[in-house]
């Protein structure tokens, strides 16, 4: 049945004959990969030696066939660097038992405490399927999970789309929920409550870092997390599209932060209270912090709009977010990206961003000694009055092996302390320390 | 040429895709109105009603019919520009088997290159033979509009009629073309996709219809030595090589090549998915 010898150049001969001529160049021809493969490392560093974050991210996608496709995504954070207690600055060092480890630290006279001990290793992980069903709808489920030392989250999710109008139109359905359980180091303290002395801490110096025996304080604690999001797509010409969602997400359960506390002053000279002036306050003498407290529910709601459109050889997006909620937050935030197709390669894509928000109800900057303690109190800068910008371009190439991408992003963030906080002494210091970070993440993304 | 025939450019240039895309038309046109069977006013139809009388025939056809020469002697008799004819044992439209066997061997007189009297550019056709450049013409017009292309740019063309086609010029932004080709499957997925970066795909057989005869798989293509279509042959071959008739003579070669499909391909060396 064989054929005796190949036929390889009495073929190319004859079709030489039949064409004229034959390309030089070989056929290049190879399965397209189905997996997808998106990898990143992220560096973020925010001034003062505050945190610096180094992320790990893996997403892979893989498509079965037109109507099935999974996705993973494995990231792994290296949290390092100080983050700020709450407390305000003041005329005299003030020494406090460190929150995430158990050690002492000293803040000098004038300066924003900012609690150094602050180290984490966080993994997360995401896995999700999706479905076609029926000509123009899909579906989509998930899990997700991460884990840190004094933190863990499972959750849920699920989506569902339908095309419309010959597929101008796509409307999204999505639900989420999430368990979190949170293990302060030391125990979940008892809000509104002193923060031990330096000298009568609980299992204070000389414990090891990070570990968590809990002992002296409460219970682990834990919050569930829902959101409902509900979307439209809209192709609005051959150019532009349009998106629109809204958002409603309720969070309930031990919504502290359990390392975040309060100072309390003097309301005339703007000084730290003492602990001795503090109802039931037992140990040594020393000024008085409070720990935070927030109420153990709270509602967002949100909406979302997008405008994408693409010119001949370029595209751009903006958008916009507001967001509400019943702790008295309001946020806006506006974004807008300019992608630049130098070439058929190459792209870079700058980008701009304002975020603003109100502060909560219950944020107070300090509390004052004369006053009664509020039901919820928290300083955490987070919760108050801020605005932030964020500068950065991103800069791809494409080769015949993947994508290669660097990011690089300015962000400064400013708060607006409690109206009112400035008394006194702190009339004198700076009592929302403005921040400012720098990302950088480098992309590689591939087939196989 | 009985499918869909599609031209893809990749340009900013608007006058030069429509220069491409209406070259493309006219000369897909043109070679199936010159070369297919069932048009009356083709040249195979002349050739075909010639009655034993000799045909000249102009220098594209005789291209043409030297190549189809060439591979009924490469493929030793099993390819055949002349078994045509057999298309009346064998009604495909009709589902698996509705042949009428019995004719075969009359059918089978007629047949065969070697009664054919080939002294370019004149053509003797014995009375009752007929030829039949189909099964070569798509492929060979992929080719011709492809060679064009690259004689008036360098963008990247994509040439796909019906399934069997050729890219030109530099690969497109992403690397290559992403080929889906319905009648292969890769290694374990449902739908296969070949990168294409340069030359040409061609196809042969059909994944989704199958020919069982008395419980033995037969091919879509037949065996111009039995008038049978070939037994063991894979569903669907896709080759690739530097030009689309190449890739269209290794996938109907080595598809006649029955059981000895992936041999023949090994031996060839070529890229290939075959579907079983």
């Amino acid at each position: 049945m064989q054929l005796k010898k190949p036929i390889g150049a009495s073929l190319a001969a004859a079709t030489c004959g039949l064409l004229g001529a034959l390309p030089a160049a070989p056929a290049a021809a190879q399965e397209v990969g189905d997996w997808d493969i998106d990898s990143s490392l992220l560096l973020y560093g925010e001034d003062n030696d505050r945190v610096k974050d180094v992320s790990l991210d893996i997403a892979i996608h893989r498509a079965l066939d037109e109507d099935r496709s999974f996705n993973l995504n494995f990231t792994v954070d290296s949290l390092t660097g100080a983050t700020p207690n709450g407390a305000a600055p003041t005329n005299e060092p003030q020494t406090f038992t460190g929150a995430s480890s158990g050690k002492s630290y000293t803040v000098p006279a004038g300066e924003v405490p900012l609690d150094p001990s602050f180290l984490d290793t966080r993994i997360a992980g995401s896995a999700n399927w999706q479905q076609g069903f029926g000509e123009a709808s899909r579906w989509n489920v998930g899990l997700t999970f991460s884990d840190e030392y004094d933190y863990s989250h499972i959750g849920a999710n699920a989506r569902l789309e339908h095309d419309f109008n010959l597929k101008n139109t796509t409307v999204y359905l999505g639900v989420a929920y999430g368990q979190d359980e949170i293990n302060p180091v030391g125990g979940a303290p008892v809000p509104l409550t002193p923060l031990p002395g330096p000298s009568d801490t609980p299992g204070g110096e000389g414990e090891g870092e990070g570990e968590d025996d809990g002992g002296g304080g409460g219970p682990s604690q834990s919050k569930d997390v829902t959101d409902l999001l509900v979307g439209v797509t809209q192709i609005l010409s051959r150019r532009s599209l349009l998106e629109l969602s809204f958002s409603y997400g309720r969070s309930s359960g031990y919504l502290n932060d359990p390392y975040k506390i309060l100072s309390v002053v003097d309301p005339v000279t703007g000084l730290p209270a003492y602990t001795d002036q503090f109802p039931g306050a037992l140990g040594i003498r020393s000024f008085l912090y409070l720990y935070e407290n927030r109420p153990d529910s709270r509602s967002k709601q949100s909406a979302f709009a997008e405008w994408r459109y693409a010119f001949d050889r370029d595209s751009m997006a903006v958008n916009f977010r507001y967001m509400t909620d019943d702790w008295g937050v309001r946020s806006e935030t506006a974004e807008a990206r300019y992608r630049w197709n130098i070439n058929d390669r190459s792209y870079l894509e700058p980008n701009l961003r304002y975020y603003t928000q109100t502060a909560a109800d219950f944020y107070h900057t300090v509390l004052f000694i004369d006053r009664p303690v509020p039901q919820f109190a928290s300083a955490d800068y987070r919760l108050a009055d801020l605005d932030a910008y964020t500068v950065g371009f991103k800069y791809g190439h494409l080769t015949d092996r993947g994508e290669f991408s660097v990011r690089l992003e300015y962000y400064k963030q400013e708060g607006t302390p409690s109206p009112g906080s400035a008394v006194g002494e702190l009339a004198n210091h700076e009592l929302i320390l403005p921040m400012q970070a720098v990302i950088a993440q480098f992309g590689y993304r591939f087939k196989f | 040429m009985g499918s869909p025939c599609e031209l893809l450019v990749e340009t900013k240039d608007e006058a030069l895709a429509l220069r491409v895309a209406r070259f493309a038309a006219h000369e897909a046109r043109r070679i199936d109105g010159k070369f297919s069977r069932y048009r009356h006013d083709s040249l195979v139809h002349a050739i075909n009603s010639s009655h034993g009388r000799p045909t000249s025939v102009d220098d594209e056809t005789a291209r043409l019919i030297d190549y189809g020469e060439a591979l009924w002697k490469l493929s030793e008799r099993r390819f055949d520009l002349t078994s045509g004819l057999l298309r009346q044992a064998w009604n495909f439209d009709e589902g698996p088997v509705a042949a009428h066997p019995k004719k075969i061997p009359a059918l089978l007189d007629h047949i065969g290159w070697q009664r054919v009297t080939w002294e370019p550019p004149t053509l003797t056709l014995p009375e009752g033979m007929e030829i039949d450049l189909g099964g070569i013409g798509k492929e060979y017009a992929v080719d011709r509009v492809a060679d064009w292309v690259i004689t008036e740019t360098d963008e990247p063309v994509l040439v796909n009629f019906g399934g069997d086609l050729r890219c030109t010029g530099r690969p497109p932004a992403n690397g290559a073309w992403h080929v889906g080709i319905e009648s292969i499957e890769l290694a374990g997925e449902a739908a296969g996709r070949i990168k294409l970066g340069a030359g040409a795909l061609a196809t042969s057989g059909d994944a989704k219809r199958h020919i069982e005869i008395d419980g033995v798989r037969h091919g879509h293509i037949f065996d111009a030595r039995t008038g049978w279509p070939v037994r063991g042959a894979p569903r669907s071959i896709t080759v690739a090589a530097p030009t689309c008739s190449q890739a269209g003579s290794y996938s109907t070669l080595a598809m006649l090549q029955g059981e000895g499909a992936e041999a023949f391909l090994q031996s060839e060396g070529v890229r290939y998915w075959l579907l079983r």
